[in-house]
């Protein structure tokens, strides 16, 4: 199938096609679009003025919180205010739900080309919109999208983006599992004028609210926006007023440039080379038991990264994503481990940043792809493979190298979606938001944060078990951090948590799964470390759960209670919990780094003893730590253990190479790169044996074990229960010293992966 | 002469004692803080005080009256993390509440631009570690109902195993206990018999909100300092008592006012905060008395800049703050600070060409470059050295000598980065630092309900007034004051000799409209009769107890609560008080419906829908003898000869020039003078710089006031 960038003669205007906004925008002469600004702008009016800006931004996320007022606005965060210039560069973007981002200035965009013309863009106006193909995550993302004028001529943009309860579709919450394309999901609307003039349009928002289940609560939402939008432009005009249009357009210039300038110089300190990664997505319907392969390929050329997703599954069932879900889920990771200290200013970095994928696939559907999924899975399958790609990237930069990061949780989401007859007598309807909870990836530094949130909603909440308890009919039995949840490595991956509830004070909850990532892991590790825990789904009917309370002896783990277990489907819909059937979910965690061996013995002890972090048993097989059963530390056995693993893994059927040549690189935390004999060539980083030329794959000349995937992370279960391919986890060791190079996940009839290929050093 | 009313406040370099006395004179002394023994450098400043006032130590201690104390030690225990070892008794299932911090990381109080660099976000060291963690079976339902009765064997195993691992404190936090307290209650009590010398923390005493993880953190917190802050204050009042104080000894607590030292020791996390909390508490009395009811307070000193609000003539509220990257609930008077003082260091981005200000600080140590300590990076007060808004050689009265040169070496590096004079460069800095407040003081107005325009603002702290006519001006505020002159740098002890005895008793019941007012009455009966306690407890006679009441309501569905207050002191109902009268009912609704559009904008609320009460609240004051403040009886506008100091060339960025200009003496200005900028007044404190467009007066309270053009 065709990129993109190959697909010369077809319109990417956002009907069929998702919207692929042109190097120059057709933008109607009615429009007049401000373009003066100051070049020379003393650094002191600079920096005042950027804080302001950062400010409006802050004031207007904060202003949709307070007036929202709803959960999804104030504990999962799901919204982002923005500021673009005139032509739909960022200035800013917030600090909130990061998949917006991407969305945002490809809506800006399509309306200065499809809009400006006709019914014409002008003072007073604001859009809003929805449409993925034009530019959102999924129908449930609304924004509001407002041009700011400054006498007559379009000076900037402020936007907002807002998750909504329920926007219609077959399934409250719009959350569609089913859905087989965007006909049976929410109302689908391209940018339309709904404020003219300074004033709502009744006509329009009736139509936007027609479709909700819950009018009132988007009413409402909609109010909030509209308010963060006012406050923004006002704000804006404020510093126009003071300052003067070309000095405020001349700082947001400048933001642009100083961004762009401090991405270029990032990339210049990396050579040339290709990095892929590979994983896969389970069941894409009811029913499904197939599994759906994800493939992110990152091009750096010059001074120009380009992504691709070649190699993906075809578009199916309810899983997919548009161009923007995409392209904004890549740009998460790349503001956050490339642009993190140009503070939500990526519109710089973005002029040399191409996104080229395939459409007809999953993570790039064309029209009528059921999309209302897109956040918890293939925006999630294409946001996080792009921290490994990245990572792996920058680590060759020393100085870079701090700023890495694993794939974190949740890489799919496992969804509790529920609804019946609350304890207060009234209808409900949600889903469980506890897996925002979420974990962190190890760094190259350190170990990840355990529930340390989403690394997409960097500044999002769970909410407490007494608000669950407030809002829903559960009781809920425990919620606690999951042992061995984190990947294993040299720095451990954060753990997640698990969260076990039996209902209470109603008859019954309907219940329906939606989840990916139970089979096969999807937070896999790098350079050696292991991926972290799948998705668990677990319940148990007719257990003896009102026994243990009527005898005070409450649980810490489902496995306590006795009852039958029952697997529960990935999308398996509309079944039953009683109150004496107990459910329990853990969600993804994240992914270790480096070779679990060389972690530190006393670290991994004291993971065991005092962090309740990993399991004695994963200590042994996994980091080859011997502790007693009395949680004593045996370093001498450990020690001993270590030596023969490791011996174990070195090339026993051939002689070993071992490299002298000048080092030229270090590429990962256990490859480099050597000069030998006037060709380049990859090598083990600790003892330098040979692993072939640099234009080969390095995993053909290590030494490959090709392992059960249950042995790649404690939790991860029996596949087959799930889906139809046998998934299997590869290892690559160094032949020489048994270092453990590489990881990698893969359908046991899938190629070996070249993640590496350096072609330029 | 006495009775003296007094109040002593500690920070981290000085030690501030400010004695009223019965006619209105004021005496402020500062000595420096002790932080081996804060008691000793407290002493000190009342030593300073006696000697003031011309009288032995012992006989000032006899005519005090009132001695009101804020103290950082609990803070200093927490950020420093020597605070005792604390163990946690929980809801059986629940231990790791504290550990997964609602999956945040705490990121509150940290620079949020940074918010997506992960590396640098790691949670807190735990300041309780798993294994000190017990969970026991017992469990409460949001009805309050008990749905497993408290397992007391496994409680007692909990209590002997903590003890055994050597725990000083134990904290106890079920999860909706605060709907049913007996189950914390029962084994406080099993804690006490088994352990009786160990500090025990219940939630319900401490924090009886919604949200478990909110209020384990405020218990466990509490307990964290409970034996150091009670091992401090036991000692104080020791000494005191040596010295022949015989009044019972007050703490200032966050939630404005002060509470006695038995109910500091029990709940010591009331005193966090507290310092800054006195400012605005200080500000709110001084500002009913002078007339002016809606004040922006600013207390700018070397490492922070806080920020409170008054209106119309009460604090404004928080209830959940963070320390150490904790969020807990209690409710306290809101605070914000940003770190931006006069220690922040103003840093070049070579790459970008761009200058910024913080929240970087040179602190106390090394502080500014012109300390000479080695710090060479300038800082605020650099600049306001280069600019010459300071004077090197006279800076707190000469107490410290600064070196100039290396201030302008220091805003030298960063001026030749950018291209810029040196003075250029230096006022850069000052103004970037300005703005800076200015942006966080309009966010926090706007925030809360209220436009800068309708204030007036209060500069204290040693750096407050040199920056503030900027800030204040930049805001539009209706005037900017410096409170009491030299009296602005110790106005948080000020504040604390000012503060009523207040307790604050809170209850969680969420219920839906229509309420029933039985049920919202007889808590707020309850809540009366346990404030009323108290006071019996503080000796406070029943004629100078005074109640206040509020409910936080939100619309039913929604998160934001506002507080609505309730001066009849209980809902009015029909005769079998199940439901609301009309007119209460309309009442409630008029006022939740206009606080909650002031607060969140017109057309914010939804009038559908339906309404929900979450807490209900009481509190407690007594008055304590009001200082009486003295008034000028004429006022001059002749400025006294002694005034005019000298003249001092000062670089004033928006004239683009360095100009000769007049500095005057603070403490000989009279009510009534009136100075044009640009000028710089003088105090043994703090200066005021006036610029050019600004004009200073000072009124009858001897307050300097700025006004703009």
């Amino acid at each position: 199938m065709p990129k993109v960038s190959e697909m010369k003669d077809v319109k990417f205007d956002g009907k069929l096609h998702g919207y692929v906004p042109p190097k120059k925008l057709n933008i109607s002469s009615k429009l007049k679009l401000h373009t003066k600004f100051d070049k020379d702008i003393d650094p002191i009016t600079y920096e005042v003025i950027r804080h302001s800006l950062w400010h409006v931004n802050e004031e207007h996320g904060a202003t949709i919180q307070r007036i929202s007022g709803s959960p999804v606005a104030m504990y999962a965060l799901d919204l982002n205010p923005s500021i673009l210039t005139a032509d739909g560069e960022f200035v800013y973007f917030g600090p909130y739900m990061q998949y917006m981002s991407g969305v945002t200035d490809t809506q800006v965009k399509w309306i200065l080309e499809y809009r400006s013309d006709n019914p014409g863009i002008r003072d007073g106006d604001m859009f809003l919109a929805n449409d993925p193909w034009v530019g959102a995550a999924h129908q449930q993302d609304v924004m509001l999208i407002c041009p700011v004028f400054w006498k007559g001529e379009l000076f900037c943009w402020v936007t907002n983006c807002l998750h909504q309860y329920d926007i219609g579709g077959i399934t409250p919450s719009s959350f569609c599992g089913s859905a087989e394309n965007a006909f049976e999901e929410g109302i689908c609307m391209p940018p339309v004028k709904i404020i003219e003039n300074n004033e709502i349009r009744r006509d329009i928002e009736e139509v936007y609210l027609r479709s909700s289940r819950k009018p009132d609560a988007v009413a409402l939402d909609f109010r909030a926006q509209l308010a963060g939008n006012m406050t923004a432009r006002d704000r804006v005009l404020a510093l126009i007023k003071r300052y003067g249009p070309t000095v405020v357009k001349g700082v947001m210039q400048k933001i642009l440039t100083n961004s762009e300038k401090a991405f270029l110089d990032k990339l210049k300190r990396l050579p040339d080379g290709v990095w892929r990664d590979r994983t896969y997505v389970e069941c894409c319907r009811p029913g499904d038991r197939r599994t759906h392969q994800v493939m992110l390929t990152l091009r750096k050329k010059g001074n120009r990264l380009i992504f691709e997703n070649e190699g993906t599954a075809d578009q199916d069932g309810a899983m997919n994503a548009t161009y923007s879900g995409w392209r904004g889920a890549i740009m998460v990771a790349l503001n956050q481990l490339l642009c993190w200290d140009q503070y939500f200013a990526i519109g710089g970095a973005l002029r040399h940043v191409e996104f080229d994928p395939t459409p007809g696939t999953f993570t790039c559907a064309t029209f009528p792809a059921s999309v209302s999924t897109a956040p918890v899975q293939a925006m999630e399958i294409s946001l996080y493979p792009a921290y490994n790609v990245l990572s792996k990237m920058l680590f060759i930069d020393e100085r870079m190298r701090g700023d890495i990061m694993c794939i974190g949780g949740t890489s799919q989401w496992p969804a509790t979606i529920f609804r019946g007859i609350d304890q207060w007598g009234e209808r409900y309807g949600y889903l469980l938001v506890d897996p925002i909870g979420g974990a962190i990836g190890a760094f190259s530094t350190g170990d990840g944060i355990s529930n340390g949130g989403q690394s997409r909603t960097p500044i999002c909440r769970l909410p407490n078990v007494e608000h669950n308890e407030q809002s829903f009919p559960l009781l809920i039995l425990y919620r606690k951090e999951v042992i061995d949840s984190g990947g294993a490595g040299r720095w451990r991956g954060g753990l997640s948590a698990e969260t076990c509830f039996i209902p209470h004070r109603t008859t019954s909850i309907t219940h329906d799964t939606l989840s990916s990532g139970n089979a096969i892991p999807t937070s896999t590790g790098m350079m050696g470390g292991y991926p972290a825990t799948v998705n668990v789904y677990k319940f148990k009917r007719d257990t003896d759960i009102k026994k243990r309370i009527a005898d005070r002896d409450m649980i810490s783990d489902i496995s306590e209670v006795k009852g039958t277990s029952v697997e529960l489907q990935l999308r398996q819909e509309n079944f039953l919990q009683h109150p004496t059937d107990v459910y329990a979910v853990i969600w993804t965690a994240a992914g270790g780094f480096g070779d679990p061996i060389e972690r530190e013995a006393e670290r991994v002890a004291k993971d065991v003893i005092e962090n309740c972090a990993v399991s004695r048993e994963a200590a042994r097989s996994i980091y080859g730590v011997v502790i007693s059963e009395n949680e004593v530390f045996d370093a001498e056995a450990t020690k001993a253990l270590r030596a023969e693993r490791r011996n174990a893994r070195k090339r026993k059927d051939g002689p070993v190479k071992i490299l002298s040549g000048k080092l030229v690189a270090q590429i990962t935390d256990n490859l480099a790169v050597r000069k030998e004999n006037g060709s380049i060539h990859t090598c083990c980083a600790k003892c330098s044996a040979d692993l072939g030329p640099v234009r080969e794959n390095y995993k053909d000349f290590a030494v490959r074990a090709d392992n059960e995937i249950t042995e790649s992370n404690p939790h991860v279960g029996d596949w087959k229960r799930f889906i139809d391919d046998r998934p299997v986890f590869r290892q690559f060791y160094c032949p020489g010293c048994g270092s453990l190079l590489e990881n990698e996940i893969a359908r046991a009839d899938s190629e070996v992966l070249r993640d590496i290929e350096i072609t330029s050093l | 002469m006495g009775p003296y009313l007094v109040g002593v406040d500690i920070g981290g370099t000085f030690t501030d004692c400010v004695v009223l006395d019965k006619r209105g004179n004021i005496t402020a002394t500062k000595a420096q803080s002790t932080p081996g023994n804060f008691a000793e450098g407290m002493l000190n400043a009342m030593r300073v005080a006696a000697e003031r006032l011309s009288m032995p130590f012992e006989q000032f201690c006899e005519h005090i009256s009132v001695l009101t104390h804020g103290t950082t030690v609990g803070t200093n225990a927490l950020i420093q993390r020597k605070g005792a070892k604390v163990g946690l008794i929980t809801t059986k299932g629940h231990e790791d509440a504290i550990h997964i911090m609602r999956g945040s990381r705490g990121v509150n109080s940290r620079d949020i631009s940074k918010v997506v660099h992960f590396p640098e976000s790691q949670k807190p060291d735990p300041i309780v570690p798993k294994r000190y963690i017990r969970g026991v079976s017992e469990r409460i339902d949001c009805f309050g109902d008990v749905i497993v009765p408290l397992n007391e064997v496994e409680a007692e195993v909990a209590i002997k195993e903590l003890i055994a691992l050597g725990c000083e404190a134990i904290a106890i936090c079920f999860l909706w206990s605060f709907r049913h307290a007996a189950h914390e209650r029962r084994v406080a009590e099993m804690v006490k018999r088994i352990a009786p010398g160990v500090f025990v923390s219940c939630s319900i005493d401490i924090a009886p909100k919604w949200g478990e993880y909110e209020r384990t953190t405020a218990t466990v917190l509490n307990a964290y300092i409970g034996p150091v802050m009670s091992r401090y204050l036991a000692n104080l009042d020791e000494q005191l008592k040596k010295h022949n104080y015989r009044q019972p000894l007050q703490i200032t607590q966050c939630g404005g006012g002060s509470v006695s030292i038995d109910k500091a020791m029990e709940s010591p996390l009331l005193t966090l905060d507290s310092g800054p909390v006195s400012g605005v508490t200080g500000s709110a009395y001084f500002s009913n008395l002078v007339g002016t009811p809606n004040v922006i307070t600013t207390d700018m000193g070397g490492t922070s800049f806080d920020v409170g609000i008054v209106a119309n003539g009460q604090p404004e509220y928080s209830f959940k703050s963070d320390v150490i990257q904790y969020e807990y609930f209690l409710p306290k008077v809101d605070i914000e600070a940003i770190g931006a003082g006069g220690g922040s260091l103003a840093v070049v981005d070579e790459f970008a060409k761009t200058l910024r200000v913080g929240p970087q600080s040179a602190g106390a140590d090394p502080g500014p470059a012109c300390y000479g300590k080695g710090n060479m990076t300038p800082t605020v007060t650099d600049a306001d050295i280069v600019l010459g808004y300071i004077d090197p050689d006279n800076f707190l009265g000469g107490r410290i000598k600064l070196d100039k040169s290396k201030s302008i070496a220091a805003v030298k590096s960063v001026a030749d980065k950018l291209g810029l004079t040196i003075n250029e460069a230096a006022a850069g800095i000052a103004k970037i630092v300005e703005f800076k407040m200015a942006d966080i003081i309009r966010k926090m107005t706007v925030e809360k309900g209220y436009d800068p325009r309708d204030f007036v603002l209060y500069a204290f702290g040693g750096a407050g007034p040199v920056h503030a006519s900027v800030f204040g001006s930049e805001l539009g505020v209706q005037k900017v004051v410096v409170p009491l002159r030299e009296i602005a740098s110790t106005w948080c002890a000020f504040g604390a000799a000012s503060a009523d005895i207040l307790h604050v008793y809170e209850q969680v019941d969420i219920q839906g409209s229509p309420f029933m007012p039985s049920r919202v009455n007889s808590v707020l009966e309850e809540l009366q009769a346990r404030a009323e306690a108290q006071m019996e407890k503080d000796g406070i006679p029943k004629n100078r107890r005074k109640f206040s009441f509020s409910l936080d309501i939100r619309h039913r569905g929604q998160i934001n609560e506002v507080e609505i207050m309730m001066p009849e002191g209980r809902l009015a109902g029909s005769k079998d008080q199940a439901v609301l009268t009309p007119g209460a009912w309309e009442k409630l609704r008029q006022r939740f419906y206009t606080r909650y559009e002031q607060l969140y904008g017109k057309g914010a609320s939804f009038k559908g829908a339906r309404l929900e009460i979450v807490t209900m609240r009481v509190r407690a004051t007594s008055p304590t003898q009001r200082p009486k403040l003295s008034k000028a009886r004429a006022m001059s506008g002749v400025i006294p000869k002694q005034a005019k100091l000298t003249t001092r060339d000062i670089y004033w960025a928006d004239l683009k020039k360095t100009q000769k200009t007049p500095i005057f003496d603070g403490a000989k200005l009279v009510a009534g003078n009136k100075i044009k900028g640009p000028c710089v007044i003088e105090t043994t404190q703090t200066n005021v710089v006036v610029h050019p467009g600004c004009t200073l007066k000072v009124d009858a309270y001897g307050n300097f006031e700025m006004t703009f053009k």
